[in-house]
């Protein structure tokens, strides 16, 4: 499996990944894994593509992206495409401990996209959701649409599983009640 | 002020239509004119004439599929303030494919002098610690070189250019003693060699030239004497000398009035002294306007009398600084991969003095070069 991203700055709550090739960054709300000892499981919740060199920015051609590739190559040189991961879990034990890592991942680290086992054990219970909402500086609400929309996935619409994230969410939510339903609403 | 620079403005606007004028005039007869420079010793540099001086060569087409090469060279200069006498050269390479497989190689490489052969240069027997000059015209030779082995390896590509900051007349080097002149000078004009042999044309750019070649030769073209002296000049009595109307003028000034955006000049043949020691590699220029400004482009003899490849090179050089926002883009890259900032002159010397500690070498640097890196209140 070819890695998707490495580790350019590590934090005990998040950490920073640069992808290999501009704009190839794994998708919003997607459950990630470092190669570290221990690893250490995420979600991608923001994807940053910009200048790789301090002091010069991006500014527009007026021309598409085959344009550009043919006629200014060197601006794909010159970009640079990270993602930044929330922190959920790490390995223990050869099972998935839903607690912050002890240290975080190394720098230089390789980031891969989780296995469909892993993301099963990941999403099984609702930790991931309340480590969503316990954190600050993340679209806490599309972050929780987007990794139980994946979380689904994998387990092909099972209705009984959404039913139960759903009773947690309004555990979760308490009586804000608008907010709950509009995440809801956006689910299904 | 304001009126005195209006008075500037007007009379300067007046200069430029003068020699307007004489471009048109001296072109319908342009033989005369090139015969009088050729025999006439003046204090200024006049541009050689093979052509009318006012000809306008319209944009070509340009091919698909290109490839534009590049380098460029920073320093860190030896500080005797600093932990040891050693100094860096970094340069950097740019190889820009454009077309159907549009691709780019951006790089540099740094190297680092500190051996005795390259802290000191043998003048004329005597041994002279490198200094700025020296450094500086190491610096060219190496972007040179690098510019040959970017060519040598993209020798597969079609239409090809390499493309240079600046000028390709090495004219720092007249008054350098000849061994020191020669160092440099042979191995360039080998290289010069090599591009030739490969037909890969090498073009010195230079934005917003200040040069006076052409209305030099135009103010030849007014001195009434047949050929003219300038250390026997006949009239240094009158108010005014004959050829002092225009002068002032810079060719830039002539010709923006001249070709329009992507339209180039005649090609000139430069008469620097130190093109003398080029042979067959001598240099000769045309002005190319690129809409935001006239630049003078540089390239050597055996492009200049290739129609082909100074099509190639009009169309390309205009490409590039239109890409570019007018400047070329290989270029400005090549700067951008080079460039050493103060920051970067300061941790290198951090990590030069770091590594004499770890090999347990006693580090001590001058209380000047202290003073400037703490500077107290």
């Amino acid at each position: 499996m070819e890695h998707i991203g490495e580790v350019i700055e590590s934090s005990t709550k998040g950490f920073i990944a640069q992808s290999p090739k501009i704009g190839k960054s794994p998708s919003f709300g997607t459950f990630v894994k470092t190669d570290s000892t221990p690893e250490v499981y995420g979600l991608v919740y923001e994807i940053i593509t910009q200048s790789s060199e301090p002091g010069r920015k991006p500014t527009a051609y007026d021309m598409s992206i085959d344009e550009l590739k043919r006629e200014q190559p060197q601006i794909f040189e010159l970009l640079k495409t990270e993602f930044h991961v929330l922190i959920m879990a790490h390995a223990q034990s050869k099972e998935i401990k839903f607690t912050l890592s002890p240290l975080p991942p190394p720098i230089h680290s390789f980031i891969y996209e989780c296995t469909d086992k892993e993301k099963r054990e990941l999403s099984e219970q609702d930790f991931f959701l309340r480590a969503i909402m316990s954190s600050s500086n993340v679209p806490v609400d599309d972050l929780i649409i987007s990794s139980l929309c994946n979380a689904d996935k994998i387990r092909k619409n099972d209705d009984e599983y959404l039913v139960r994230m759903g009773k947690s969410l309004s555990r979760c939510f308490k009586d804000d009640y608008e907010r709950l339903s509009s995440i809801l609403r956006r689910i299904l | 002020m304001l009126r005195e620079r209006k008075h500037f403005v007007d009379e300067f606007s007046e200069k430029i239509k003068l020699a307007q004028n004489e471009l048109h005039n001296k072109s319908q007869n342009w033989e005369e004119l090139s015969q009088k420079i050729e025999q006439s010793k003046t204090s200024w540099l006049l541009a050689g004439i093979s052509s009318a001086l006012d000809i306008r060569i319209s944009l070509p087409d340009r091919p698909v599929n290109y490839t534009a090469i590049s380098s460029d060279g920073s320093q860190i200069f030896p500080d005797r303030h600093e932990v040891l006498p050693c100094y860096l050269i970094n340069i950097s390479s740019v190889v820009l494919n454009y077309g159907e497989n549009g691709s780019a190689n951006l790089s540099s490489d740094p190297v680092l002098f500190f051996k005795d052969e390259d802290r000191f240069v043998i003048w004329e027997g005597k041994k002279i610690p490198a200094n700025s000059n020296i450094i500086s015209h190491k610096r060219t030779l190496m972007e040179f070189e690098r510019l040959l082995h970017l060519a040598s390896e993209n020798s597969d590509r079609e239409n090809i250019i390499s493309i240079s900051d600046g000028t390709l007349i090495l004219w720092s080097l007249e008054g350098s003693p000849s061994d020191f002149k020669n160092a440099i000078l042979e191995p360039f004009l080998n290289i010069m060699d090599e591009f030739k042999n490969r037909r890969v044309p090498i073009v010195g750019y230079i934005s917003y030239p200040g040069s006076t070649d052409v209305v030099n030769a135009l103010r030849l073209g007014l001195c009434p004497e047949k050929v003219s002296y300038c250390n026997q000049c006949p009239y240094t009595d009158l108010p005014e000398l004959p050829c002092s109307p225009i002068e002032g003028l810079t060719d830039r000034n002539l010709f923006s009035s001249l070709l329009k955006e992507g339209e180039m000049s005649s090609v000139f043949r430069s008469s620097s002294k130190i093109l003398e020691s080029y042979g067959d590699h001598h240099i000769y220029f045309f002005y190319l306007n690129i809409g935001q400004e006239i630049a003078r482009v540089e390239i050597p003899k055996w492009v200049a009398e290739d129609p082909d490849i100074l099509k190639l090179v009009h169309t390309l050089v205009y490409d590039q600084a239109k890409k570019g926002k007018g400047y070329p883009v290989a270029i400005s890259e090549s700067h951008e991969q080079a460039v050493v900032r103060g920051k970067d002159r300061n941790f290198f010397f951090d990590l030069v003095k770091e590594s004499m500690v770890k090999a347990d070498f006693n580090v001590s640097i001058s209380r000047k070069g202290i003073s400037k890196r703490v500077p107290g209140v």
